[in-house]
C-alpha cells in the first residue's frame, strides 16, 4: 500500500462514481436493445449491479492505509478526549512541561560544554599537549621540577595532577613535521590578563591572549578583516602587532573594517592593529574569550613595564612553566602514533631539567588530549554541577510522569465503562492500548512543546545564574537541534512511561462484570497479594524522590549558609573595591605611589567616604607569596602577603590584638613596617611579643638580596585570606610604598555611609580628575565580590531549592490526588459508618492513616538511598559532612508536614460527610 | 477485507481476474463489455458478480496489471476502457498454467474415486 493511492483515493473514488454511472448507462442501452420498458430497464440495471456505494466502500477500504488512519482517528479521539477535562489536561500539560522543560535546558548546557567544537576548519585533528605526574608537596619541600608556573593545574581522580603548560624551551621538541602540521602556543600571563587600552584618547580595559606566530595558520582561522598574526610578528624586536576579537573592534571601531591598520595604546605602548578575528572566533578557551591577541614574544615588552615582569630569562628557564601547545594532527596520524612519538623525547628532555633524586622519582609524563572542543577550564568548572542539577531534573521528570501515570490511572477508573464497551465491540485490546498510549503521548509532546517554551527562558535564566558577572558571556547555551530532538525523544518516552501502566492496567478487564458494575461493585477493589495499588506505588515513588531533593537542597543551602557567614574578620558592608593600574597608563615607578596616595586623598574627601585605603589584591579572590623570613632564619618563599596602604585595617574593620596598623607615618624613606596576623604570630612568635620585632623580606629564595628589614608595628585578628573555603593561613602584611616590590596593580577599599553603589559615578569622576588615562578594570561591592567568589554555591542552592519546591509541590498534588480518589470511592462506606455513629476524628485519623503509611514507605526507600548518595556531592560541600543530620532531618519534617497537608484537605471532605447524601449516592 | 456482503458462490476465489485479463487479450474494453464477455464466452454459465468486477479491475490496476484511459463506447458514451499490461500479459499466462496443472490434478483425483 502506497501512501499516494491513500492520498489520491478521493480522486479514485469520484472516477469510480463516474465508471459506475457509465456502466449503469450501458446495462441500459442493453436492456432498451432487448425491448424493456424505460422504468424497468433502470430498476433492472440498478438490480443487475448491486448497491453502487458497497462497491465505492470496497474500493475504498482496498485503498486504506491502516496504521495511518487509526492514528490520525486516535489522535481525532485522544484531543477531543483531553479538550473535554480541561482541568485534568492543564494539570498534566503543565508538569510535562515544568519536567521536559528543566530537563531541555540543563541539557542544551551540558549539550554545549561536552558536545561544542571549536569553530574552526577540521577541530578534530586539533589535540592539546598535556603532561601529568602524581601530586607534590609544595612549600620548601618540593620534590618537582615545576619551580614555578603560571597557569593551571588540575586534580585529577586516575591521573594525579594534569595540566597543559610547558617551559618554553620544551616547545622546539613538540615541532615534529612527521605527526603534526602545524604546532603552536598560547599564554595568559599576568602580562596580559587585563590591558589598559586606549583608543583615540578613550581608555578602557580588555583582556588579552598571548599567541605564537603559528597560532592563527595553525587553527586556519581567517580573519574577518586585515591579517592574522605571523611567525614573523613573533620575534624580539617585530613590530608591535595585535590582532583584536570581532567583538571589541565593533565595540571601540564600529566595525571590523574600521579597526584594521589602526594604532592603539596598550598598556601605553603603540601598537598596530593588523587584523580583526572572526566573528564566531572566541580562542581555544572558551572561558577565556580575549579581547586582543598579541604575538608571544610581547610579554616582553609588556613585561619589562611591571615588577616581576616578563623577562627574556624566562625564555631560557628550564623549569618555569607557562605556555600551552596545541598541535594539528597530520592527516593519517593517530592520536597514540603522535604521542608516542613525543612521549620519550620529553621524558628524556625533562629528566635533565630535574635537580634532585626525589624530583626524577615524579617527572611529568607528555600525553596529548583532543583539542576539538577547546581547553576544558569550562569543562572542569561546570561539568560536575551541571551533572548533579541534570540528575535533578531527571528526578523531576520521574516525578512528573508518575503524577501523570496517576493522574491517568484514577481517570482510567472512570473509563472502565467506556473501554469496556469498545472492547465488547468487537476493538482489540492492542487498538484500545494503542488508543490510550496515543493519549498520553499526545499530552507528553503538548507538555514538551510547552516545555521548550520554558526551556528558552530557563537557559536564559541559568545562563546568568552561571556566569561570572554580568559581563562574561564565555559560556552559552543555545536550543540546536539535537537539544530539540532530546526534547522530543524525552516526550515520546514520557507519553509511553506514564501512558504504559495506566492502558495495561485499564484494558485487563472483565467485561461483563465492568459493564454491569454499579458505583458499589465498583468500589470494592480487587484483592490480591500485593498490598498496594499501582497508584499507591507510584506516590511512594513521588514521596522518595521528593525527600531525596530535598536533602539536596538542604545540603546545598547550608553549605552557602556557612560560606555567607564564615567569619571574614573584617566588615563587609558598606564597603566599595575598586581596581586601577596606573602603571598600564603610562606612570613610572617614581611617580606611581604618589600618584596613589593622592588618589586615596582624593577618594577618601569624597562626601560620605568615611576612609579609604588601598591594598595589592583582594583578600577574597587571590593570594600572593613572597620569600619573608625571620632575621637569622632561612626565608620561606610561600609567606602570604599582602601590600597595603595606609588605613587599611581601619578601613576594612579589621581588629588589631596588639600595636597599630600601617598609617600614614609609614611613608617611603622611613623605617619599613609590617603588620602580622594571628596565626603568623601563633606559628612564629609562641608565647613572646611580636611587636617591635623584625621580619626580612628577600628578592630571591636564598638569603642574599635583601629587599625590606621590616619592623613589626601591630599584630590583627585572622581575617580571610585567598578564598571563603581556605584555611586559616599565616599573614604578612606590609606598606606598598616602602620600597620593593614597586606598586602596581591596586585595589582601592572605600568605606561608606550606606549603599556604597550610590557612590560609583563620584568614584569614576574623582579617578577620571586624576587622571583621564586611568581605566577602572573592576568596582563592585565588597558583598558583590563574595557573591561572586560564591557563583557556583548560590548557582546550586537556588536552582536546587527551586527544584525541591517543584518536586513537592508535583508529588503533594500527587498525594492529594490519590487520597481524594480514595474518600470518593468510600464516600457509600463512610456515609453508612457516620450514619452508625461514628466520630469524625476516627474518619480524618483513618484517611490520614493512609497518607503516613504512604510517606513511611517512601521514607523508608529514600533515607538509605539519600545516605548512601550524598556522599558523591560531598566535594561541593563546607562546614559539614555530607551525611548532616539537621539537613536530613529538616527534610523529612517539611516532607510529612507537607504530607499531611495534602492529606488534611480530603480527609476533612470525609469528615464532613452526609451520611444522607452519601447513601443517595448509591 | 473485511464486510464482503455478497458472496454468490458462483465463481471461484480469485478465476475473475483471470478471466478479465483474459477477456482484455482482444483488446482494450471497458467494464461493462468484460463483464458480458464474460457471461457470454462461458455461455452464460459463469455470472459476473458486478459488485465484485469494479473492485477486481481497480486491484487488477493498482498491481499493473491493466492500464485505463477513459475513452468513448460503441454506444457513443463515455467510459473507462482498460487494457492488458505486459506485466498482465505475463501474469495470465501464469494464472492459466496454474489453473490448468490444478484443473487437471482435480480431474486425476476425481477419476481415481469415481473408479
Amino acid at each position: 500500500m502506497t501512501l499516494r493511492r491513500f492520498f489520491r483515493r478521493s480522486r479514485e473514488d469520484a472516477e469510480l462514481v463516474q465508471e459506475l454511472e457509465s456502466h449503469i448507462q450501458h446495462e441500459i442501452d442493453d436492456n432498451i436493445a432487448r425491448g424493456m420498458s424505460a422504468e424497468e430497464t433502470h430498476r433492472q440495471a440498478l438490480l443487475k449491479l448491486g448497491n453502487p456505494l458497497v462497491i465505492r466502500d470496497r474500493v475504498w477500504e482496498s485503498n486504506r492505509l491502516g496504521w495511518l488512519e487509526n492514528l490520525w482517528r486516535d489522535l481525532h479521539y485522544a484531543a477531543r478526549i483531553l479538550a473535554r477535562n480541561p482541568g485534568f489536561t492543564l494539570v498534566a500539560l503543565l508538569v510535562m512541561a515544568l519536567g521536559i522543560g528543566a530537563n531541555t535546558a540543563i541539557y542544551s548546557f551540558l549539550d554545549s560544554l561536552l558536545l561544542r567544537s571549536l569553530p574552526v576548519a577540521d577541530p578534530k585533528s586539533l589535540v592539546v599537549v598535556s603532561w601529568h605526574a602524581k601530586p607534590w608537596s609544595r612549600g620548601d619541600d618540593r620534590n618537582f621540577v615545576m619551580e614555578s608556573m603560571s597557569g593551571t593545574t588540575y586534580a585529577d581522580a586516575k591521573l594525579g595532577v594534569i595540566s597543559g603548560i610547558f617551559p618554553y624551551p620544551a616547545f622546539p621538541l613538540m615541532h615534529d613535521d612527521a605527526v603534526f602540521s602545524h604546532v603552536f602556543s598560547y599564554c595568559h600571563t599576568r602580562e596580559v590578563r587585563t590591558l589598559s587600552i586606549s583608543i583615540k584618547g578613550q581608555a578602557d580595559t580588555a583582556t588579552g591572549e598571548l599567541v605564537s606566530g603559528d597560532y592563527f595558520n595553525g587553527l586556519e582561522v581567517v580573519p574577518a578583516a586585515g591579517r592574522p598574526i605571523l611567525e614573523d610578528d613573533d620575534r624580539i624586536g617585530a613590530p608591535a602587532v595585535a590582532v583584536l576579537s570581532y567583538a571589541f573592534s565593533e565595540a571601540h571601531f564600529g566595525g571590523a573594517a574600521n579597526a584594521a591598520g589602526q594604532s592603539i595604546l596598550i598598556n601605553n605602548l603603540p601598537f598596530t592593529v593588523v587584523g580583526i578575528a572572526p566573528p564566531e572566533f572566541f580562542g581555544v578557551d572558551p572561558s577565556m574569550a580575549p579581547d586582543v591577541y598579541l604575538p608571544m614574544h610581547s610579554n616582553l615588552l609588556l613585561g619589562a613595564q611591571i615588577p616581576f615582569g616578563f623577562s627574556a630569562a624566562d625564555y631560557l628557564d628550564q623549569n618555569s612553566y607557562w605556555m600551552e601547545v596545541m598541535a594539528r594532527l597530520r592527516s593519517g596520524v593517530s592520536m597514540a602514533q603522535a604521542e608516542a612519538k613525543l612521549a620519550p623525547r620529553f621524558h628524556q628532555w625533562v629528566a635533565g631539567t630535574a635537580k634532585k633524586d626525589k624530583e626524577r622519582e615524579n617527572l611529568p609524563v607528555l600525553f596529548l588530549r583532543e583539542g576539538a572542543g577547546g581547553l576544558d577550564t569550562l569543562r572542569q568548572r561546570f561539568s560536575k554541577p551541571l551533572f548533579v542539577l541534570m540528575t535533578l531534573v531527571v528526578l523531576i521528570l520521574g516525578i512528573a510522569c508518575a503524577n501523570v501515570a496517576n493522574l491517568l490511572l484514577s481517570r482510567a477508573a472512570s473509563r472502565k465503562r467506556e473501554i469496556a464497551l469498545r472492547l465488547s465491540e468487537g476493538a482489540s485490546r492492542m487498538r484500545v492500548i494503542g488508543q490510550l498510549l496515543t493519549e498520553s503521548v499526545l499530552l507528553a509532546f503538548a507538555g514538551g512543546a510547552l516545555g521548550v517554551l520554558i526551556a528558552v527562558w530557563g537557559i536564559r535564566f541559568l545562563a546568568v545564574l552561571m556566569s561570572l558577572g554580568p559581563n562574561d558571556t564565555s559560556f552559552h547555551a543555545e536550543l540546536n537541534w539535537h537539544v530539540l530532538a532530546a526534547a522530543a525523544g524525552l516526550s515520546l518516552l514520557t507519553g509511553l512511561l506514564f501512558g504504559l501502566a495506566p492502558a495495561l492496567q485499564s484494558t485487563d478487564l472483565n467485561l461483563a462484570e465492568t459493564l454491569k458494575e454499579t458505583r458499589t461493585v465498583q468500589a470494592r477493589a480487587r484483592r490480591s497479594a500485593w498490598p498496594f495499588s499501582a497508584t499507591q506505588v507510584l506516590v511512594v515513588g513521588q514521596i522518595a524522590i521528593s525527600l531525596l531533593m530535598l536533602v539536596a537542597a538542604g545540603l546545598f543551602v547550608r553549605t552557602l549558609a556557612n560560606l555567607q557567614s564564615v567569619n571574614l574578620g573584617f566588615n563587609r558592608e558598606n564597603l566599595l573595591l575598586l581596581q586601577v593600574n596606573a602603571r598600564q597608563s603610562g606612570h613610572q615607578d617614581a611617580d606611581i605611589s604618589p600618584f596613589y596616595e593622592n588618589l586615596r586623598e582624593r577618594l577618601a574627601a569624597i562626601p560620605g567616604v568615611r576612609s579609604a585605603s588601598l591594598t595589592g589584591g583582594s583578600l577574597i579572590q587571590g593570594e600572593s607569596s613572597m620569600p619573608i623570613s625571620l632575621p637569622g632564619q632561612k626565608p620561606r618563599d610561600d609567606t602570604r602577603f599582602a601590600v597595603v596602604g595606609p588605613g587599611f585595617m581601619s578601613t576594612m574593620q579589621i581588629s588589631l590584638v596588639a600595636g597599630r596598623e600601617i598609617d600614614s607615618r609609614d611613608r617611603p624613606g622611613s623605617q619599613p613596617v609590617a603588620v602580622i596576623n594571628e596565626e603568623f604570630a601563633r606559628l612564629n612568635f609562641p608565647g613572646r611579643n611580636p611587636v617591635g620585632q623584625h621580619l626580612m623580606l628577600w628578592k630571591g629564595d636564598d638569603d642574599k638580596d635583601l629587599a625590606r628589614d621590616m619592623e613589626i608595628v601591630g599584630v590583627s585578628r585572622n581575617a580571610t585570606y585567598g578564598g571563603l573555603r581556605r584555611e586559616t593561613l599565616p599573614v604578612v602584611y606590609f606598606a606598598y610604598n616602602q620600597g620593593y616590590p614597586q606598586p602596581n596593580e591596586m585595589m582601592f577599599v572605600l568605606r561608606t555611609v550606606g549603599d556604597p553603589t550610590a557612590f560609583v559615578n563620584s568614584v569614576r569622576e574623582v579617578v577620571h580628575q586624576a587622571d583621564p588615562r586611568l581605566p577602572i578594570s573592576d568596582i563592585q561591592t565588597q558583598n558583590a565580590e563574595i557573591a561572586e567568589s560564591l557563583h557556583q554555591e548560590i548557582m546550586l542552592a537556588e536552582l536546587c531549592t527551586a527544584f525541591a519546591i517543584l518536586a513537592l509541590i508535583i508529588a503533594s498534588v500527587g498525594l492529594y490526588g490519590t487520597i481524594s480518589y480514595t474518600v470518593a470511592r468510600r464516600t457509600g462506606e463512610l456515609g453508612i459508618r457516620m450514619a452508625l455513629g461514628a466520630r469524625r476524628g476516627p474518619v480524618v485519623w483513618m484517611v490520614l492513616r493512609e497518607v503516613c503509611v504512604l510517606a513511611a514507605v517512601g521514607l523508608a526507600i529514600s533515607i538509605p538511598i539519600a545516605l548512601g548518595t550524598s556522599r558523591l556531592i560531598g566535594s561541593f560541600l563546607f562546614g559539614m559532612k555530607p551525611n548532616d543530620p539537621l539537613a536530613l532531618g529538616v527534610a523529612v519534617m517539611i516532607l510529612l508536614a507537607a504530607a499531611l497537608l495534602a492529606g488534611c484537605v480530603p480527609a476533612r471532605k470525609a469528615a464532613y460527610i452526609d451520611p444522607m447524601t452519601a447513601l443517595r449516592h448509591e | 477485507m473485511a464486510g464482503n456482503p455478497q458472496a454468490s458462490g458462483a465463481m471461484v476465489q480469485g478465476t475473475l481476474d483471470m478471466l478479465i485479463l483474459r477477456t482484455l487479450i482482444t483488446g482494450p474494453a471497458h467494464g461493462h463489455t468484460i463483464a458480458h464477455v464474460i457471461e457470454h464466452a462461458s455461455e452464460n454459465v459463469l455470472e459476473v458478480e458486478q459488485g465484485s468486477l469494479y473492485p477486481a479491475l481497480h486491484r487488477l490496476e493498482h498491481r499493473g496489471w491493466v492500464s485505463s484511459y477513459w475513452g468513448v463506447s460503441e454506444n457513443n458514451r463515455k467510459a473507462k476502457f482498460y487494457k492488458l499490461t505486459a506485466a498482465g500479459r505475463k501474469q495470465l499466462s501464469a494464472e492459466t498454467n496454474r489453473w490448468r496443472s490444478v484443473v487437471a490434478a482435480i480431474g486425476r483425483v476425481l477419476g481415481e474415486t469415481a473408479e
